[in-house]
């Protein structure tokens, strides 16, 4: 949950006063156009980003205050970048142990376990021993989102997984969120991948300059948007 | 900067397929048999062949002393390399503060601010009764570290500064602290693409350590300037010392661009 979420870069206000809601294991879309905030949003729910004004809640624990530590929140929030952000001197297989041992600490044992369930899930078991370099683009993604759920998450973030990607690899990442939001996992997706909207989400959230303009569940959105500017947003991407 | 290391070892390669007739590297060549000059005439020559004795400790001692302060500069500059990239105001003006003042300085006279200030005031300090001044071997350790503990920070720095910012955001996304984040992900990557720098800074602390002459330290160039230049033909016992450094330096220099082509062609 976020509240009064303001934001800004020098004079640009890149979040103003946004007031957001989660419920648990919903999947919750966010649209709109480049520089609208969206990254911003995702990057103040774990602190990458430290809001200027308001409180955010993530299962109980506020953020801002002086109890909250940090790291144990974030272990709790996963995130998946644009750029996958996989570390290029580990293997596929450290990539995903590293934190579990280091900040879960579990063994050695345990950690790779888990990895490699979660390999075998995303579907690259064979891969392992690679280094991210020797992988495609949507291989290297799906070892990133492998890499987040071996902290057992709360809450998954995805900020534009597809938009790096080749379109013949965008659609075995989708796949791999849409079987995460079947299992209920609570999810918050920048993306403008309307057939992964439609097919998963719960509500569709439609940012401009740092604010929410519209929210809705996506029946709705799509064919009876309230405001021009979504009309005008949607009929941009929509072709 | 990974770029561009990639294309000058894909050049070398090629450079090395075709080994025309203009590129070959005569210089090494004209190196090799001046040196064989050199040393022939030593050898042929009884007071000469003395000498070497003198020069076998000279260039052990330069090695040792080298690696020593190099060892110890490695870890100094990593603190203060870490210190430089810091968010704590405090800790940043303090390292800044010791690179400035050290690059600053030339090395001769941090060598002689080791000997005269630094060790006797050790040596009160501990009471050491002079132990410590009369080691001229730790005393030029110290100095060679010190000043080279600076270059290596601003290496270091480069190096961290080089990683991009969704690597460490990656990793505290993933709960890691701040340190562990440095010592996992950042550092790792960082060092990997200094290695030729740090080794470069290597060879240029083994030529500086012929500074430590000046404070009475036994290496090479000390035997140089004792043995060789009091006696008769000064012209091929400098050439002798000079030599010596040479091989060093083009030895390691080899085994940077080994690193520096195993490093690019790695996999990033
Ligand atoms: N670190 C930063 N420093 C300065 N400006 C930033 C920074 N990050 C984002 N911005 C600005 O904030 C605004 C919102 O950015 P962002 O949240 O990335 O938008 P979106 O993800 O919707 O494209 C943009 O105008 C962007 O230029
Ligand atoms: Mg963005």
């Amino acid at each position: 949950m976020m509240q009064g979420i303001t934001k800004r870069f020098g004079k640009l206000v890149a979040l103003d006063n946004v007031d957001l809601e989660v419920r648990r294991g919903e999947v919750l879309m966010i649209i709109g156009p480049s520089g609208s905030g969206k990254s911003t949003l995702l990057r103040c729910i774990n602190h990458l980003e430290v809001p200027d004004k308001g409180r955010i809640v993530i299962d109980g624990v506020e953020l801002n205050s002086k109890s909250a530590n940090i790291n144990k929140v974030r272990a709790e929030v996963g995130m998946v970048f644009q750029r996958f952000e996989l570390f290029p001197h580990l293997t596929v297989l450290e990539n995903i142990t590293l934190a579990q041992r280091i900040v879960r600490g579990r063994s050695q044992q345990e950690a790779e376990r888990i990895a490699r369930q979660l390999l075998e899930k995303v579907g690259i078991p064979e891969k392992a021993g690679s280094y991210p370099a020797q992988l495609s683009g949507g291989q290297q993604q799906r070892v990133a989102i492998a890499r987040a759920l071996a902290m057992q998450p709360k809450i998954m973030l995805f900020d534009e997984p597809t938009s790096a990607l080749d379109p013949e690899m965008i659609k075995e990442v989708l796949d791999v969120m849409l079987d995460l939001a079947r299992e209920g996992m609570t999810m918050v997706v920048v993306s403008h991948e309307m057939g992964f909207a439609r097919a998963a989400s719960n509500r569709i959230v439609f940012m401009d300059q740092g604010r929410i303009v519209e929210m809705g569940d996506p029946g709705v959105f799509f064919t009876n948007p309230q405001h021009e500017r979504t009309r005008a947003f949607l009929s941009k991407i929509l072709h | 900067m990974s770029a561009e290391i990639e294309a000058g070892t894909r050049s070398d390669r090629g450079r090395g397929l075709s080994l025309s007739f203009s590129r070959a590297p005569y210089w090494l060549i004209i190196l090799l048999i001046l040196f064989l000059i050199t040393f022939y005439a030593i050898l042929s020559s009884e007071t000469y062949a003395s000498a070497l004795t003198f020069i076998a400790e000279g260039i052990q001692l330069t090695i040792a002393i080298s690696v020593a302060a190099y060892a110890v500069a490695l870890i100094v500059g990593l603190i203060i390399g870490l210190g430089r990239v810091s968010k704590n105001p405090i800790i940043y003006t303090l390292a800044t503060l010791y690179v400035e003042v050290m690059r600053g300085v030339p090395l001769l006279v941090i060598i002689f601010y080791a000997q005269f200030v630094i060790m006797p005031w050790i040596d009160d300090v501990l009471a050491f009764q002079k132990a410590l001044l009369r080691n001229t071997f730790i005393t030029g350790v110290i100095a060679l570290a010190l000043g080279y503990a600076a270059y290596l920070a601003e290496v270091y720095r480069a190096g961290i500064e080089s990683i991009e910012r969704g690597q460490s955001e990656a990793a505290r996304s993933l709960g890691m602290s701040h340190f562990q984040t440095m010592r996992y992900i950042v550092l790792p990557q960082a060092v990997r693409r200094v290695l030729p720098a740090l080794g470069n800074d290597f060879i240029a602390m083994l030529k500086d350590s012929s500074l430590l002459s000046a404070i009475g330290i036994t290496e090479l160039t000390y035997w140089g300037k004792t043995k060789v230049a009091a006696s008769a033909n000064t012209f091929l016992g400098w050439n002798t010392v000079a030599f010596l450094y040479l091989i060093l330096s083009l030895l390691l220099s080899l085994v940077v661009k080994w690193i520096e082509r195993r490093t690019s062609s790695g996999r990033r």
